[in-house]
């Protein structure tokens, strides 16, 4: 932790940089999303275009993390605070996902209605 | 007493101990919008429609960006200059991070208001159009006229007609019933004030007389609400209700309502009428629960071995049962006697009928002509005249709008499952067909956006030729394909202007007519004066019964925006929040400055840690929501 007078005078500079590489990371996602010979995979958006942004996203996030909140040095007990907040939030992505292992089996969708009729589906065997 | 290690580290941990704890708030926070973001994550992939992708223009949310970034910079070194013991400096970079979050929500604000004012439709063939709603007027012969803005309908309309959002109902009612638990007070008052400066009443037919929790009636012949109570003559009624609330130790009028025929509609009268209702179901739940009590025992007594799922079918709330009747100390019947029917509608006729404009958003359900019903979501009924020159109820009322975007994605999405061509199916859809009444204006965009397409596709396979099988290796995306957008309305009318040598898709200059992102500030600008001499975006009216969703652009109208309101919305409550907190700082914090500044420099830490973690969130939301 910058706590001297003049580690903070230094840390300073660092946090203009960092400022100044956010911007240019900002500029460089819009560019990737807009301008058509920056556009990887496929013609138009897909999912190596989103992997794109959200790794320029991760690296900007990092840099606040690490910079700003001053992850790069931190007390042991933070840290431990943060890989089990990390763990528990891939715990809820994937909670999310079990909901798709569901073993019960829906109807067909209702004609009209837009909603899944929870009646049985007796399939023919 | 001193609180502990607001200055100095705790030997355990390292940490002062504020810090310890807003770590764990942000590890919970983090849990709490990667729920949600893995949420959008899921919907997303899984959507079995086509999903709307860079659905926002970018230059807010990219300016809102740069000022969420400016103001982590100014936030720390606030911090710093609190640790250099500058109290000056420290006043100017919280200020400007303060100011930071103000404009921040003012972009937040500025986007939202958009949405709310942009209207969308889904049609029956799943073309989705999206665009402004004209306003509408009642002209003097109750007809619809429109007009783009609100100044020139209101001149055609009759006078002291209202102009409206052209995305209404119209309906004539011989008949309106409303639901005396449920009438939403704004609509009936609306309803008073269209029916007013239509000079048309709306009154009862019939003597009626509704009752709480007077009971000496109730399911007998005599009860004023079964027919034969209704023939008796209205003096006779009045005085036996009168008489029954004497022995209740009412005033009449306490407990019951009597209104006779003839009574004008007003939502006081309704409020009434709801009291009544609730104190008649008061009386009946508790003559149920005492009847159902009775019941358990007598069962009980009757099946004493067996289990009380096998006496439970036996022990019914039977409404004959006679109970003996049981007064509280005030001498309130509390149990006993029957079951009495309540009021729960209320039936006005409208005389004479005259045409009445019903919020679309409003209705429970699509209005349909053949039904002769309209019904809100407060259970209030609009109902058309059977007989011949009665009110005819659903009157014509298309949707008119100034379309800045058509969107043809699901329909093509469609045909394609249905296993036929999505370009036949597109053009022989409503909107290209003579049923519209602006087809050849339509046909023209969708010639043009085929045109366009076309040359995207050469030119893509131009410059990046083709795979080993033989196939391009880029192509134009579905959305390219079937959604046409303000942008691209924007360029044909433009590449058009000139009607006798418009310019084509591939020449010279056309590509340059197209409007970059960065125009549009936060979406289609139909006050634009070029896109109004241009008439870029075109008239449509769709008609009523073609329309099976319309919405302005809110959670209602896609998955997308319900993730996007809810996620920005909690964002923007963290800006709002985090301000308060800095802006604490800023203006109550120079006493604790002088008595003891190192404490202040970790207070500000811990609000910078809060702001950089709001920054961090934006980081993610931003190219999630505005750039895939």
């Amino acid at each position: 932790m910058a706590d001297t007078p003049e580690a903070i005078q230094k840390a300073k500079k660092l946090y203009l940089l960092i400022g100044m590489a956010l911007f240019v990371f900002t500029v460089v996602t819009v560019a990737v999303a807009t301008v058509p010979w920056l556009d990887f995979g496929e013609h138009g958006f897909d999912s190596k275009d989103a992997v794109i942004g959200l790794l320029i996203a991760s690296c900007k996030a990092s840099l606040v993390a690490f910079i700003f909140m001053h992850l790069n040095h931190e007390r042991k007990t933070v840290y431990f605070v943060i890989l089990l907040s990390a763990v528990m939030g891939i715990v809820l992505v994937f909670l999310t996902g079990w909901a798709f292992t569901d073993p019960i089996e829906y109807g067909d969708t209702v004609e009209g209605d837009g909603f899944y009729n929870p009646v049985e589906k007796t399939v023919p065997e | 007493m001193d609180i502990p290690y607001t200055v100095t580290a705790r030997k355990d941990t390292g940490l002062f101990n504020s810090k310890v704890g807003i770590w764990l708030f942000l590890a919970s926070e983090v849990m709490l919008f990667g729920g949600l973001f893995s949420g959008y994550v899921f919907l997303r992939i899984y959507a079995d429609y086509p999903w709307p992708e860079r659905a926002l223009p970018i230059v807010p949310g990219l300016i809102n960006t740069f000022v969420l970034i400016g103001s982590s910079v100014t936030v720390v070194f606030a911090w710093a200059a609190l640790k250099m013991r500058e109290w000056r400096k420290f006043q100017i970079y919280m200020g400007i991070t303060i100011a930071c979050a103000g404009l921040f929500m003012i972009l937040k604000g500025i986007e939202y208001k958009a949405k709310l004012e942009h209207q969308a439709v889904r049609m029956d063939d799943f073309a989705m159009i999206e665009g402004h709603a004209h306003y509408a007027v009642v002209d003097d012969d109750g007809n619809l006229a429109h007009s783009d803005t609100k100044l020139k309908a209101k001149k055609l309309g009759a006078s002291g007609a209202k102009p409206f959002k052209a995305n209404a109902i119209l309906f004539e009612p011989e008949t309106i019933d409303f639901s005396v638990a449920r009438a939403h007070g704004p609509w009936v008052e609306a309803l008073l004030e269209q029916a007013g400066k239509r000079k048309s009443k709306l009154v009862t037919t019939e003597n009626l007389f509704l009752y709480g929790n007077i009971e000496d009636y109730a399911g007998t012949e005599e009860d004023p609400l079964s027919t034969k109570g209704r023939e008796k003559a209205e003096s006779e009624l009045v005085a036996k209700y009168a008489k029954a609330e004497e022995k209740i130790g009412h005033e009449f009028g306490e407990s019951s309502l009597y209104i006779p025929s003839g009574t004008e509609l007003s939502y006081n009268l309704l409020k009434k009428a709801r009291e009544v209702y609730v104190s008649g179901r008061t009386h009946n739940a508790i003559v149920r629960t005492a009847i159902l009590k009775e019941n358990w025992k007598r069962v009980k007594a009757k099946m004493p071995d067996d289990k009380y799922w096998i006496q439970a079918p036996e022990a019914k709330i039977d409404a004959a049962t006679q109970l003996d009747e049981q007064f509280d100390a005030q001498g309130k019947c509390v149990a006993g006697s029957k079951v009495v029917s309540v009021v729960s509608t209320l039936s006005f006729a409208m005389d004479p009928p005259q045409p009445i404009v019903i919020n679309r958003g409003w209705v429970k359900r699509p209005v349909k002509a053949k039904e002769g019903k309209a019904e809100l979501r407060d259970d209030t009924s609009f109902n058309a005249g059977d007989g011949e020159g009665s009110a005819p109820g659903l009157l014509e009322s298309p949707l008119i709008l100034a379309v800045d975007a058509i969107d043809l994605r699901w329909m093509a999405q469609k045909a394609e499952e249905a296993g036929k061509d999505p370009a036949e199916v597109i053009e022989k859809s409503w909107l290209f067909s003579e049923e519209n009444k602006h087809h050849k204006k339509y046909q023209r965009i969708w010639d043009n956006h085929k045109e366009r397409i076309a040359v995207l596709e050469e030119n893509l396979l131009k410059d990046y030729g083709r795979d080993k099988e033989g196939n391009p290796k880029r192509v134009p995306t579905e959305t390219d394909r079937y959604r046409i957008t303000w942008q691209d309305l924007v360029h044909y009318a433009r590449a058009n202007q000139n009607e006798e040598r418009p310019l084509k898709a591939g020449e010279d200059g056309y590509d340059d007519l197209r409007p970059k992102f960065w125009n549009g500030f936060a979406g289609p600008n139909h006050k634009d004066e070029e896109i109004h001499k241009l008439h870029a975006f075109p008239e449509l009216e769709i008609p009523h019964q073609k329309v099976s969703l319309q919405s302005m652009f809110t959670p209602k109208w896609n998955t997308y925006y319900a993730v996007y309101f809810t996620i920005t919305g909690l964002h923007g409550l963290h800006v709002i929040g985090g301000a308060i907190v800095l802006g604490y700082y800023l203006f109550f914090s120079k006493g604790l400055y002088r008595r003891n500044p190192e404490w202040l420099a970790n207070r500000v830490e811990i609000g910078g840690l809060f702001w950089h973690f709001v920054d961090l969130v934006w980081i993610f939301l931003f190219p999630i929501l505005y750039l895939m």
